[in-house]
């Protein structure tokens, strides 16, 4: 492995007491994580285009044709692998040059994770369904390329080369950043793509199938408007979208709730400045944010944000209401809405082109997976429209009314009582919480009695106050 | 969440997975043996777990060539049933998610497909828990011997989900009838059940066969009325304008 910044930790000394397999272990691990096509000729080559470096760093930020063939795709690889190689590895220290733009560092992130996704779905879609033998030939002999461990190891590596975890936790502390940005993070090119890496690799996470470590990523990073990627609207967005996904995947649906409404309601006030090309994907990542609040609000039923609401009931108002209806019903538009709203999952591994049925997509397995709280959940609505008409009922009358055995019908209703219970953030990292009762309905049972109480709500003036005052005033 | 940040955990695993260590995978031996440590004594550490799974070789393809024995199928289902006695939560589907697509839906031709089989039935096990099917999940758990199998190596499994079982019961109810208790702590009689629960859970019972849980928090559904909490600072840009325009 040529010097390649010893960011991932398997690439470390091997200590001395380890046997010959472990060796062996660990260099076929480093094979895995090494950046192909960047020999030492490349890297001399690199050096010298200097001035070509300019050229190269707005290309990074290029998308890539939707329709690029194969080898344009391993091309692109080899170039992302070429240019990271030689910012992290430059043997001068830091490369001394400007971000073209300040979207720029995001640009490169986002299109290098961009690829790396259309990369693995089409790889799978070739392995499941066929292709040209060549094309399958190439994919079976390069099983690393756009590896995750390789997306991962650059993620890393520039996080860790520009000290930027080290800088964010010294501007929470209230201090100079620059005291501790070290030789790289103290200049703009590697700040901003240590700083884009990290919304990168909660993103990476959450596609891979790990949502609580795709929070955890975000530990330095405080969600509000004066973060930094703030500053860039597709950033800003892209990363509201993964930590909301993120947050219903670990069911903390109020969380969820929160941080879609937050930048729909940001975007939304925000539309009129936005009348580009950004907007159009925007636009469909709006779409796909409703549909996963529809989801959460059906678990969690609470009253959103009025524009939401309208906007929600545009979109999906047919579907709203069968997901709150609850019952068997409700079930495939939670499958249509969550095919339609999830990020495109990626599989770990290459997949297996000598069984082609073998490979399942991983959205299925997602999709099954959540599902099955879907299914554990599906009574609920329709139990506590029964119980929010009485302050006491009995549970074998109630059974009756829902045609069931008064046994399953106990277990829905302690399904429905644990569900209340849930973890909300109030201060801190994003996956600390307070479990608190989010529901207004709550009971009890005594036996074969059950006590309802139902929570009253006093009306919400401040907000309709304040919004009423600032129109008079404008 | 249950069982994500145990306090248990010693130093040495909380850097292993707060860094980039948690890639090594020789981390995997450490992590591997705090798990069986885990199955030994009563606590779980789903993190921990869930970093130990992503160094399987499901996940580094080529390691397992290298070396097949280096995570066991029942290092997968271990961490499978440790994150179930954690119900309900998203522990187990946490925990799934990060297995690959191919063990989650047993194919003919896949090639583990023990593993996929003991997944799908943890599943069974770990949906009913979710479900709150007590009474269910004692007569899946009793039908198939493989059940004993795979959750032999996790010490006082039973005694682990009846104490569960019973303090969410705890949460719910204030009076239970003695045999509904005794088919969802899968008792055989209920003088077991009696046992148990005044034993370990402290409540009582009486003549009728009727147990009586205390009075908590959870079991009393009290009314309440949930009012808007109004402070000065909400008014803060109101009351500075108010200021700027008249000055």
């Amino acid at each position: 492995m040529s010097s390649y910044q010893n960011g991932v930790a398997p690439a470390r000394a091997i200590e001395d007491d380890s046997d010959v397999e472990e060796e062996a272990l660990v260099a076929d691990y480093k094979e895995q994580v090494q950046y192909e096509g960047v020999d030492e000729l490349d890297q001399a080559a690199l050096a010298q285009q200097a001035d070509d470096l300019q050229a190269q760093l707005v290309a990074a930020a290029q998308p890539l044709d939707f329709q690029a063939s194969l080898e344009t795709k391993f091309r692109s690889y080899d170039n992302y692998c070429g240019l990271f190689h030689y910012i992290l590895n430059s043997e001068s220290g830091p490369v001394d040059i400007e971000p073209p733009t300040y979207y720029w560092a995001w640009d490169v992130i986002d299109e290098f994770i961009y690829q790396f996704n259309t990369f693995s779905s089409y790889r799978l879609r070739i392995a499941r369904q066929g292709g040209p033998e060549e094309e399958v030939q190439i994919l079976r002999e390069n099983p690393n390329t756009w590896g995750c461990y390789s997306v991962l190891n650059v993620l890393y590596s520039l996080i860790q080369k520009s000290q930027i975890t080290e800088q964010l936790a010294a501007m929470r502390r209230g201090e100079d950043p620059m005291a501790v940005a070290g030789p790289y993070g103290s200049r703009n090119l590697y700040r901003m793509l240590g700083y884009f890496s990290i919304i990168g690799l909660l993103r990476v996470h959450c596609l891979l199938g790990d949502f609580s470590l795709a929070l955890k990523t975000l530990d330095d990073i405080e969600l509000n408007k004066k973060a930094m990627f703030a500053r860039v609207m597709a950033a800003h967005f892209t990363t509201y979208y993964y930590v909301g996904f993120s947050y219903m995947m670990m069911r903390r649906y109020a969380d969820a709730i929160r941080m879609f409404s937050h930048i729909l309601v940001y975007v939304s006030r925000t539309k009129n400045f936005q009348k580009n090309s950004q907007y159009d994907s925007i636009s469909k990542k709006n779409d796909q944010m409703l549909a996963l609040i529809a989801m959460c609000v059906a678990f969690h039923p609470t009253r959103l944000d009025d524009t939401i609401h309208t906007a929600l009931r545009e979109k999906y108002g047919e579907q709203l209401l069968k997901l709150q209806r609850g019952g068997p019903e409700s079930l495939p538009v939670f499958e249509e809405l969550f095919r339609l709203s999830c990020p495109k999952f990626i599989s770990p591994v290459p997949p297996d082109f000598d069984h082609p049925e073998a490979n399942v997509d991983p959205i299925e397995h997602h999709l099954s997976i959540f599902m099955e709280e879907v299914k554990t959940n599906m009574w609920s609505p329709t139990v506590k429209s029964y119980l929010k008409l009485y302050t006491t009922m009995d549970l074998k009358k109630l059974a009756g009314f829902l045609d069931v055995n008064p046994e399953e019908l106990r277990s829905m209703l302690l399904v429905g009582k644990q569900r209340t219970k849930q973890l909300r953030w109030t201060d801190g990292s994003l996956l600390e919480g307070e479990l608190v009762n989010i529901s207004d309905l709550d009971y009890a049972l005594q036996g074969d009695i059950i006590h309802i109480s139902e929570a009253k709500m006093g009306r919400k003036l401040v907000d309709w106050y304040l919004r009423n005052l600032a129109r008079t005033y404008a | 969440m249950n069982g994500e940040d145990p306090q248990e955990r010693p130093e040495q695993i909380r850097n292993i997975i707060n860094g980039l260590e948690r890639y090594n995978p020789q981390a995997a031996d450490i992590l591997e043996a705090y798990l069986t440590q885990q199955c030994e004594e009563k606590f779980t550490d789903c993190a921990s777990n869930r970093a130990l799974l992503k160094l399987s070789p499901a996940h580094i393809p080529n390691s397992y060539q290298l070396n097949p024995d280096r995570i066991k199928d029942e290092v997968i289902t271990n961490i499978l049933v440790k994150a179930m006695t954690q119900f309900p939560s998203a522990q187990f589907d946490l925990a799934l998610h990060l297995l690959l697509p191919s063990h989650t839906s047993a194919g003919p031709n896949s090639p583990s497909s023990d593993l996929a089989e003991a997944i799908s039935k943890l599943r069974v096990l770990n949906a009913q828990l979710e479900g709150a099917q007590y009474a269910k999940f004692w007569e899946t758990l009793a039908s198939d011997d493989i059940y004993a199998d795979l959750t032999a190596d996790i010490r006082g499994f039973e005694e682990t989900i009846r104490v569960r079982i019973a303090a969410l019961v705890g949460q719910a109810f204030r009076e239970i009838q003695a045999s509904v208790l005794e088919s969802w702590l899968g008792f055989r009689s209920v003088d077991e059940v009696k046992k148990f629960v005044v034993e370990t859970c402290g409540w009582t019972v009486d003549d009728a066969g009727v147990v009586h849980v205390p009075k908590n928090p959870d079991n009393e559904a009290k009314k309440m009325e949930i009012r808007e909490d109004v402070s000065i600072d909400m008014f803060s840009k109101v009351i500075r304008r108010s200021w700027e325009d008249s000055a």
